[in-house]
């Protein structure tokens, strides 16, 4: 036994050493120096407030993330004696992912769009509560978005965000696009579908995809989709009926009161009109008019919301449109016919024919 | 009235009546209670007689002006001989609210039926914004109201008004005008239809205007009271409504701009535009051509008052 432990030591021994001689040396002993504590499973820190802080991190936390070959010291860099004095401080992404780093880190210009951004702005202002990068992208487990696993993949995007947004969250994920992102179809938008990823601003900020006038534009980068929306039997008419009506007219000229597809859809709890919660079933319309209509009565659900006039199924409306299209068609071509023969008589008469 | 120190008799016989009339009712009063009515009297009657001849000579005055420009009008455009009045100044009144309010109307309704158009963001943005823009489409909605209103009344109690709404009315004569005149225009036939007070192209105007008021303002009305109209029909009423606004002002549009631009402005014998909108006259070469039974009848009437008074 004693001799095996012996060999097995030497083996290590010479192993380390050779790495150590062939390898960057600091790197793999910094790993097994911080291990020395962090590899402790127990190893948590009790904090004023009474949560407990889990610090245990070994060589396998970074496994199969994007980072799994970097070391503890290449983020936490200002860590520099063992143990330390100071608690170390955040990880700040940005020491590697810039333009032309030499790390050869990813780095494009969506990046910095956090840092104008709602949570970008809030960290600028001293808000300790706001997301850095590792709140979203996770810490030690950072994974490309195309991973599955990945706390910002589309499926688990949701979730990340909801740790903050709980009830915002707790909407979505009873809301039709909550509920079929959940059963599997990838093209139901998740939040970062409508808020954007890195440029998420606030609702009233003009820059934001869901600013009122541009909730219908955010809406119909899906919902004026023939090829996303007839896979599931929406129409798509409802983006161009809504531009057409005087809600999307007077949005479309920037007005802000009018109502935009969130208004009466709902934001983060749209349902289907079958559904009895739905802001549009009939039976809610009356209420849902009422917000900017006051004394809306079950007569605003009479009829068709969303209607073409140019379609036969519109009835009494289509019939009406083709009326006044024949009436001014014929008119006007009476009208203009007559302005043609008389321009035509008057110059016979100046040229003096009679 | 130190001033005429040689009244003239006028003045002088204006003084005696002054003083036979309180004479007459300060008889039983004591003389210098009667001095004073008198003196209060004269004053008064004076000063009236002055206000008249005022009013006489700035009246005398103005119709001065118009002599002269008239006579102006004739060494320089001898040709187109004496003026007539051809709308009043009661219609042409009329005509300036309907079309202010209609031009309204159009620049702050069409940006709503195309929103997408170049122009239509710069119309709204004229007012500040689709809301502003909203709130003067409703301003016109009033002028245009105020204007159907008035013009029916002018319709009913006005003689003007009555005698053009029945010279108005269609008859089988416009059809025939309607024949010959292309007939006319396609060199058919040498002779011109001869038109009455309103051709028929005027009448065609009048009731076009007729039938977009109603259905603007009818269909209007629905649309600014959607929520009284709500109480009572379903909504594809209102849809209805929508509809017709929007059509309706298209044709209406369409018709003002194309056809009665040409036929009153921009047509060879009149181009760039006629001002009879604002001045009402015509002129008698034109009233010749155009309305030649319209002049015949006022010759005629001419003939017979003449004919009637008899020379002194």
């Amino acid at each position: 036994m004693r001799g095996k432990f012996f060999a097995a030591g030497i083996f290590i021994a010479f192993g380390v050493a050779a790495q150590g001689f062939w390898s960057s040396a600091d790197a793999r002993i910094s790993l097994e120096k911080c291990t020395l504590c962090h590899g402790k499973p127990e190893f948590r820190k009790i904090l004023v407030d009474g949560k407990i802080r889990d610090l245990f991190a070994t060589g396998d936390s970074l496994k199969g993330s994007v980072h799994e070959k970097k070391t503890c010291v290449d983020c936490h860099f200002d860590v520099s004696e063992i143990p330390h004095r100071q608690r170390p401080k955040r990880v700040v992404c940005t020491h590697c992912h810039y333009k032309g780093n030499a790390e050869g880190a990813p780095q494009s210009d969506s990046y910095l769009e956090y840092f104008g951004s709602v949570h970008g702005t809030a960290i600028a202002k001293g808000n300790t509560k706001a997301p850095l990068c590792q709140d979203c992208h996770g810490d030690h487990s950072i994974r490309k978005a195309k991973d599955e696993v990945s706390a910002v993949s589309p499926r688990n995007v949701a979730e990340t965000c909801g740790r903050c947004h709980i009830e915002i969250y707790a909407q979505y994920k009873t809301s039709i696009h909550g509920v079929a992102l959940s059963k599997g179809i990838m093209d139901a938008p998740s939040c970062t579908g409508c808020h954007g990823e890195h440029k998420i601003y606030g609702h009233l900020d003009p820059k934001s995809s869901v600013y009122a006038t541009h909730v219908a534009e955010q809406c119909s980068t899906c919902h004026a989709s023939v090829t996303i929306m007839s896979k599931f039997g929406i129409e798509t008419e409802q983006v161009a009926t809504y531009k057409n009506s005087f809600h999307g007219v007077a949005s479309g000229f920037g007005s802000r009161t009018v109502a935009n597809c969130a208004s009466c859809h709902g934001i983060h709890d749209i349902r289907p009109p079958e559904d009895p919660l739905s802001m549009v079933n009939p039976k809610n319309v009356p209420a849902t008019c009422g917000k900017c209509h006051p004394g809306a009565n079950p007569n605003f659900a009479v009829g068709k919301m969303h209607v073409d006039a140019h379609k036969k199924e519109s009835g009494i409306i289509y019939y009406t449109a083709q009326f006044f299209k024949y009436l001014t068609i014929g008119t006007m071509l009476a009208l203009i016919a007559h302005i043609f023969l008389d321009m035509y008589g008057r110059t016979r008469r100046l040229r003096g024919e009679q | 009235m130190p001033r005429n120190e040689k009244k003239d008799p006028k003045q002088e016989s204006l003084e005696r009546d002054i003083e036979a009339a309180v004479a007459e009712e300060t008889g039983g009063l004591e003389p210098s209670e009667a001095e004073k009515i008198r003196e209060k009297v004269r004053a008064r009657v004076l000063e009236e007689v002055e206000r008249e001849r005022r009013i006489r000579t700035a009246a005398e005055r103005r119709a001065e002006e118009r002599r002269r420009r008239e006579e102006r009008r004739r060494e320089r455009h001898p040709e187109e001989g004496e003026m007539f009045e051809r709308f009043n100044r009661n219609f042409r009144f009329q005509h300036i609210v309907m079309f202010t309010s209609v031009i309204l109307l159009v620049i702050t309704g069409m940006p709503i039926k195309f929103p997408d158009f170049v122009l239509s963001h710069y119309l709204v943005a004229l007012w500040g914004g689709i809301h502003n823009s909203t709130i003067v489409h409703r301003i016109g909605a009033g002028m245009l109201i105020y204007f159907m209103v008035h013009h029916l009344f002018y319709t009913v109690l006005s003689r003007r008004g009555r005698r053009d709404f029945v010279l108005l009315i269609p008859t089988p004569k416009d059809a025939r005008d309607l024949m010959q005149n292309i007939r006319h225009l396609l060199g058919k036939t040498p002779e011109k239809p001869r038109f009455g007070r309103f051709s028929y192209l005027e009448k065609f105007d009048y009731w076009a205007v007729y039938w977009g008021c109603v259905i603007m303002i009818g269909s209007g009305l629905f649309l600014w009271f959607e929520m009284i109209v709500l109480k009572y029909f379903p909504k594809y009423v209102l849809d209805v409504a929508h509809e017709m606004h929007s059509d309706e002002a298209m044709l209406a549009t369409l018709a003002i701009v194309i056809w009665h631009f040409y036929n009153v402005h921009f047509n060879p014998d009149r181009f760039p535009g006629t001002l009879m909108w604002w001045h009402g006259q015509i002129s008698e070469h034109e009233i010749k051509d155009e309305h030649p039974l319209e002049y015949e009848e006022i010759m005629a009437r001419r003939a017979k008052q003449t004919a009637e008074v008899p020379h002194p």
